[in-house]
């Protein structure tokens, strides 16, 4: 009979009898997630920015003394892992010199980042004096400088263009902040006051992560508490370890591309082989694009993260978000490549990289478990709408959309027809809101019909959205992707319809626009933005007329692509599928 | 003609508490009757007379109903149309993308209640400040209401693009809608929800007109049928903000009725807390398949805003919205998790012991009930702890088969694990207790609120098994056990008051604050106010307004809302802003713009509650000095615990171990607490 501890305080364990006891794995996990979460609703409910409160496109995490993850909140998934080595960073500037009372801060993708628009910010946490771990918290700024509002620019070409870099830094010092840097940033950002209010409520949510990280250090003791801490890692591992084993075993292999790399549209090549050994994993990114010109580059702890959010779509969703997670995946990205450029590579826009090689992995794992993932969707953003410019009154404006649609079919259902996908999980602004802040009416968000991939599952629509602007001269920059490789169908199934950009000018002229540009608007000017249709999954000529025929009732399908798309005939009044009149077809197109 | 009633109606039982103006508590549970929800009503009405109760005394009928919810539920509301602006058809099935879980491949959104082919749109456009850009195209919308009518449709929603700012083409459409069709219930947005960001007003405009059909029939033919049972008196709706509202007003706006049966057992914890001397507590409601947590502070409860229906039961819902069908009416701010009495035990791919979501429900129910259950829940646990009658619940009424209990337990969890059964017992209510702290923990540290300083008042049928353990995982000190726990919420729908709850946009810096025209809404938000309370038949002397605003920093994301001062608006918001930013989020940045985003008026009726100050309960069984073995952990071991019933216990303090066994739950005090009866015949509990 194993000898109980009791987790809730009342008997401190010893060090290494934790394992033994399985209930207090269960306790430290909940309150450590429980903790995780309560710093990122410290970030969402005061962020300022519309990339913040409306993407949430920021997260929050806890440390042990040594680096180690050991929570994250339920945020932004393209972070799961990112966040590590801002902590590394800092202990690696500071060695013996994180004190009490400190916070630092970095943006440097190649120190601790992973574009400068990501500010970090890491709180030691000390218990009478010893260092208990830290507390993380990160999110994207809506501007950080450089030539570009937004700090989005796909075509800069070094980082130094980019905007202000900051290495690991001592923002706070002997608890109080360093006037200094906050000047510095002030200075050196388009709109001071959004920034600055989103720093704060990072800085908000490190401190609420101290303060109850020490309440649970009390709890438990903090050497035990340490060691629960680590034994949850192993406990973690042990976990994703038994789960890769339910997976096949052998190598599969994808390549996706993207349309150009911010300056030259020549396709840029992301390619997966994805090996599933016994209890591990290792994902290997070589064959990709050496590095771009252009600042679509990826940085190591982006493209490990991305990885890391793919697996976890395959795996029990009950295992914790900790390092013990990533222990048994291994991510390979040669270093000179789109996927790990070296310094001083543009990486602004490297978000819409991290998307492709999300759909690499998931294209290869695909062929792995493929009754599980469905085919691609247009589901991450890869659309950015950068517009900012000084208006009438001399104030400036920044606004800052990511735009995504719709979902693949997946193996035994149609792919969601409006939904974020798995690697972010991105809002919309609302449209009276963007109206209320902005100087931007919203003409049109809708579903486009017709856009999914073909399948016996069908792909998510796309999605349209015009913005009429109410400036002159306004800096416009759009990243978009998804025009030359749309996403792609799975098992017989069409890939989704591509995504276009045009601007009709305030005349009436409609301009087509290539994937990625920069551009000046004037008011009257009218942007056109259609994201690409989920990929089908299957053999549409096999679809449910039915289904169809819904599809159609529903006027999300015309008569005419039900007939070429899927070879249903659909005819009467009302509207029926002609049975004898689907079969020719279908005989016919096959 | 002074008895009031309080009625619940759950899913497997409807609560009838029955209160006289000198105290006197009746107390009925009967089965609910689905098909017909009046006669499990009539059912605990007559078992209520069988105690004594005189049938013309009863002077009000205080109701909580799950009508709309379970329409939302089911998919069973009605056929409804949506009409909004050109551009904008899809903004109710796009929602706002987001997904309520990570990386979950599987999850599917919500089927839009209003499917594509009835979401139509006409050619108009107002912008942001009200000024209408482009005028309503008449002939485009006659032929629209045209295409509406010949649908058929059972009700319609309005939603257009800025209507909060100016809702005249909303009202011109439903002139034309008039002028075709008398009868056709219509929802416009500028008068349900004038408030900024559409997808929100659209999908609360149409759950609106989607259960408006249902539920206005329910109470239609709820009153009916009491009349016809000699219950003639006014039927009172609990609304999810914590206030009542005519059944009238409840049928026009039912958005407001979604969770009531919540909302009445927080009402209750408030009114107790008041009679208390104000105090702060956390309400801790343990059911069989969730547990409720709200934050009472100094007799009063918070509301949020926002409510979602059909997301499932998700702590993490509070930060990742997007699981149901999005409400914007004002709710008590209660959290929820999937921990009750039926959540079941199980071991992961790690080997950890995990505890729900998932419950063994009322069928099969825990294994210990014999119903075929072989799954260990909570329950079963609690009943091998000893905390749990291992002979039988609900008064002897439901016979518990502990064996049962510990084969489930041994074959999941102590077998595996090789510990003992009390051992593993233990460690599942232990793990049950981590998932309900984070609901407590969600409404007060997530809200700058420490969970030391407060009381926690336990109730629902397992409220009071488990109330001790949590409150020592929280350190709180002091717990409250209130008269029929497991009826408290038909308990708590006594109390309110009738209110009703407008809002409009207006969006002003706090440093060019134009006052004349936010005592104009304001103005305009009483008399409508006004107008609804004198239709519920309060003369003006009656009537009471409470205004609020809603303020950010200029462009964050979510606002504080907070009394609107009588003088010196501008400069007193600043500071009672900064101050709330503060307890709530932890600084406050007083360079920074502040701007007012919406303003709010409470109209009340009446007066003030008609609660006793006693209450005495009929029924309160002294038992027999019994005692059983109970399990309290390692610290304390198996210990011999003398039970009682509520009256047995006195005003001086009783030392644990002891349990206080009643009909509908049981009361836990622990080795290291001691127990004692105070007002309004509530236990408190002190723990060491």
């Amino acid at each position: 009979m194993n000898q109980l501890t009791d987790a809730q305080g009342l008997a401190p364990a010893e060090p290494g009898s934790i394992a033994r006891d399985p209930f207090a794995l269960e306790l430290i996990k909940n309150a450590l997630v429980a903790l995780a979460d309560e710093m990122a609703l410290t970030i969402y409910r005061t962020a300022r920015s519309f990339v913040v409160k409306e993407a949430l496109d920021f997260s929050t995490a806890l440390f042990l003394p040594d680096g180690q993850l050991i929570a994250q909140g339920t945020c932004l998934p393209f972070h799961l892992g990112a966040m590590p080595f801002a902590v590394r960073s800092v202990m690696r500037t500071y060695p013996g010199r994180i004190r009490p009372g400190d916070l630092y801060i970095t943006n440097d993708p190649y120190d601790g980042s992973t574009h400068l628009p990501d500010i970090v910010l890491v709180k030691p946490i000390f218990h009478d004096g010893v260092l208990l771990g830290y507390s993380c918290a990160l999110a994207h700024m809506t501007d950080i400088g450089g030539r570009i509002p937004g700090g989005n620019a796909s075509d800069s070409t070094e980082i130094y263009q980019e905007g202000l870099r900051i290495p690991p830094s001592r923002l706070w010092r002997d608890g109080e902040p360093d006037d200094a840097m906050f000047r510095l940033i002030e200075r050196n950002v388009r709109v001071p006051d959004k920034v600055l209010g989103d720093i704060r409520s990072l800085v908000a949510a490190c401190v609420v992560g101290e303060r109850e990280m020490k309440i649970l250090a009390d709890r438990y003791g903090p050497g035990p508490f340490e060691q629960h801490c680590r034994d949850l890692l192993d406990y973690t591992e042990r976990f994703t370890r038994a789960e890769i084993a339910k997976l096949p075993k052998g190598t599969w292999r994808f390549v996706d591309h993207l349309d150009g790399d911010g300056l030259d549209p020549k396709p840029v090549r992301i390619e997966a082989a994805v090996t599933i050994r016994e209890d591990s994993m290792v994902i290997d990114l070589t064959g990709s694009s050496p590095q771009v010109r252009g600042a679509i580059n990826c940085v190591y702890p982006f493209t490990l993260s991305t990885a890391l959010a793919c697996v976890r779509s395959i795996v029990d969703l009950a295992i914790p978000n900790n390092a013990g997670y990533f222990r048994p995946i291994e991510v390979i990205a040669p270093e000179g490549t789109v996927v790990n450029p070296r310094m001083p590579a543009a990486v602004a826009a490297r978000g819409i990289t991290g998307i492709r090689i999300g759909d690499a992995i998931f294209g290869a794992l695909a062929q792995a478990v493929p009754h599980v993932l469905p085919a691609c969707g247009s589901n991450a953003p890869d659309v950015g709408i950068s517009f900012g410019g000084v208006d009438a009154r001399g104030e400036s404006h920044v606004y800052l959309e990511f735009l995504l649609a719709s979902w693949g079919g997946g193996p035994d259902r149609d792919g969601m027809d409006a939904c974020t996908g798995t690697l972010v999980n991105y809002s919309n602004a609302p449209v009276e809101m963007i109206e209320a802040d902005q100087p931007i009416v919203v003409e049109r968000y809708a579903l486009v019909p017709d856009s999914g991939g073909a399948g016996h599952f069908r792909g998510g629509l796309a999605l349209e959205r015009h913005l009429r602007f109410q400036v002159d001269r306004g800096t416009l920059q759009i990243r978009s992707d998804r025009r030359d490789f749309p996403p792609y169908g799975l098992a017989g199934g069409g890939a989704g319809a591509p995504s276009n950009v045009s601007i009709v000018r305030a005349g009436g002229k409609e301009e087509a626009c290539v994937a990625k540009f920069l551009t000046t608007v004037d008011k009257g000017d009218v942007l056109r933005v259609r994201l690409a249709g989920g990929g089908g999954h299957g053999d549409p000529f096999t679809r449910d007329p039915q289904a169809v025929l819904h599809d159609v009732r529903e006027e999300k399908m015309t008569i005419a692509h039900a007939r070429d798309a899927y070879g249903v005939v659909l005819a009467g009044m009302p509207l029926a599928v002609d049975a004898s009149a689907t079969h020719r077809l279908r005989a016919k197109l096959r | 003609m002074t008895t009031r009633i309080g009625i619940d109606i759950g899913g497997t039982f409807t609560d009838l508490v029955f209160l006289d103006p000198s105290g006197q508590v009746l107390r009925a549970k009967v089965l609910s009757t689905p098909e017909d929800y009046s006669q499990g009503i009539a059912n605990g009405l007559a078992q209520a007379v069988e105690q004594g109760l005189d049938i013309r005394a009863i002077a009000q009928i205080m109701h909580g109903t799950t009508v709309a919810t379970n329409a939302l539920l089911e998919g069973k509301g009605a056929r409804v149309a949506l009409i909004t602006t050109e551009g904008f058809r899809d903004v109710l099935e796009i929602r706002r993308l987001r997904m309520p879980v990570l990386y979950d491949i599987r999850w599917r959104k919500p089927t839009p209640l209003v499917p594509r082919q009835l979401r139509f749109e006409v050619p108009e456009r107002v912008d942001a400040a009200g000024a209408v850009e482009r005028a309503l195209d008449e002939a485009a919308a006659a032929a629209v209401v045209d295409r509406v009518l010949a649908e058929g449709v059972d009700a319609i929603a309005v939603c257009l693009i800025n209507a909060y700012a100016n809702g005249a083409h909303e009202a011109r459409l439903r002139d034309l809608i008039r002028a075709r069709d008398a009868q056709v219930p219509v929802t416009l947005s500028s008068e349900l929800l004038p408030e900024i960001r559409e997808y929100e007003r659209t999908s609360t405009t149409v759950v609106n007109a989607y259960v408006l059909p249902l539920v206005k029939h329910y109470l239609e033919s709820l009153d009916r049928k009491l009349r016809e049972r000699k219950v003639d008196k006014s039927l009172t709706i609990m609304q999810s903000s914590g206030g009542a509202m005519s059944a009238a007003a409840a049928a026009e706006r039912p958005i407001h009725i979604i969770e009531s049966g919540p909302a009445a057992g927080v009402v209750g914890a408030a009114e107790l807390a008041r009679r208390l001397g104000g105090l702060s507590l956390l309400s801790f409601d343990m059911g069989g398949t969730t547990a409720k947590a709200a934050l009472v502070h100094e007799g009063r409860f918070l509301r949020v805003n926002s409510l979602e229906v059909g997301g499932g039961i998700n702590i993490a819902g509070r930060l990742l919205s997007g699981g149901g069908y999005h409400v914007r009416a004002p709710a008590i701010d209660i959290a929820e998790v999937g921990a009750g009495g039926g959540s079941i035990a199980r071991l992961d791919a790690g080997g950890a012991l995990r505890v729900g979501p998932d419950s063994a429900g009322a069928a099969p129910g825990p294994a210990c009930y014999g119903r075929g259950g072989t799954m260990p829940t909570v329950t079963d646990a609690n009943v091998i702890l000893g905390f749990i009658n291992p002979v039988a619940l609900a008064g002897g009424g439901l016979p518990v088969r502990r064996e049962l209990a510990e084969q489930a337990l041994q074959a999941e969890v102590a077998g595996p694990l090789g510990l003992s059964l009390e051992d593993a017992a233990w460690g599942v209510h232990r793990v049950a207790n981590a998932t309900m702290a984070r609901a407590l923990r969600a409404v007060s540290t997530e809200r700058g609120r420490d969970p030391r300083s407060l009381h926690m008042l336990a109730f629902g049928g397992n409220g009071p098994v488990h109330a001790a353990t949590l409150a020592r995982l929280l350190d709180i000190k002091h717990l409250l056990v209130p008269p029929v726990p497991g009826l408290f919420s038909a308990l708590g729908m006594l109390f309110p008051e009738v209110e009703h709850h407008y809002v409009r946009t207006a969006k002003q810096r706090l440093d060019r604050l134009d006052l004349g025209s936010l005592e104009a809404t304001f103005a305009s938000l009483e008399e409508e106010g006004a107008q609804a309370l004198a239709v519920e038949g309060f003369a003006p002397r009656q009537q009471r307004f409470e205004r609020l605003v809603d303020l950010r920093y200029a462009g964050a994301n979510s606002e504080l809302t907070l009394p609107f001062p009588a003088a010196g608006a501008a400069e007193a918001l600043r500071d009672h802003f900064g101050a709330a930013h503060e307890q709530q989020y932890g600084y406050r940045s007083d360079d920074e713009a502040v701007e007012t985003m919406s303003v709010r008026v409470i109209a009340r009726g009446g007066s003030p509650s008609q609660v006793p100050e006693r209450l005495s309960l009929s029924g309160g069984t002294s038992r027999a000095a019994t005692a059983r073995s109970v399990y309290f952990g390692p610290q304390f071991g198996a210990l011999p615990t003398p039970i009682c019933g509520r009256a047995d216990l006195g005003a001086q303090w009783t030392q644990g171990p002891l349990l206080v066994e009643e009909f509908d739950s049981t009361t836990v005090v622990p080795p290291d607490g001691r127990a004692r009866l105070i007002a309004w015949d509530t236990i408190e509990i002190e723990l060491e």
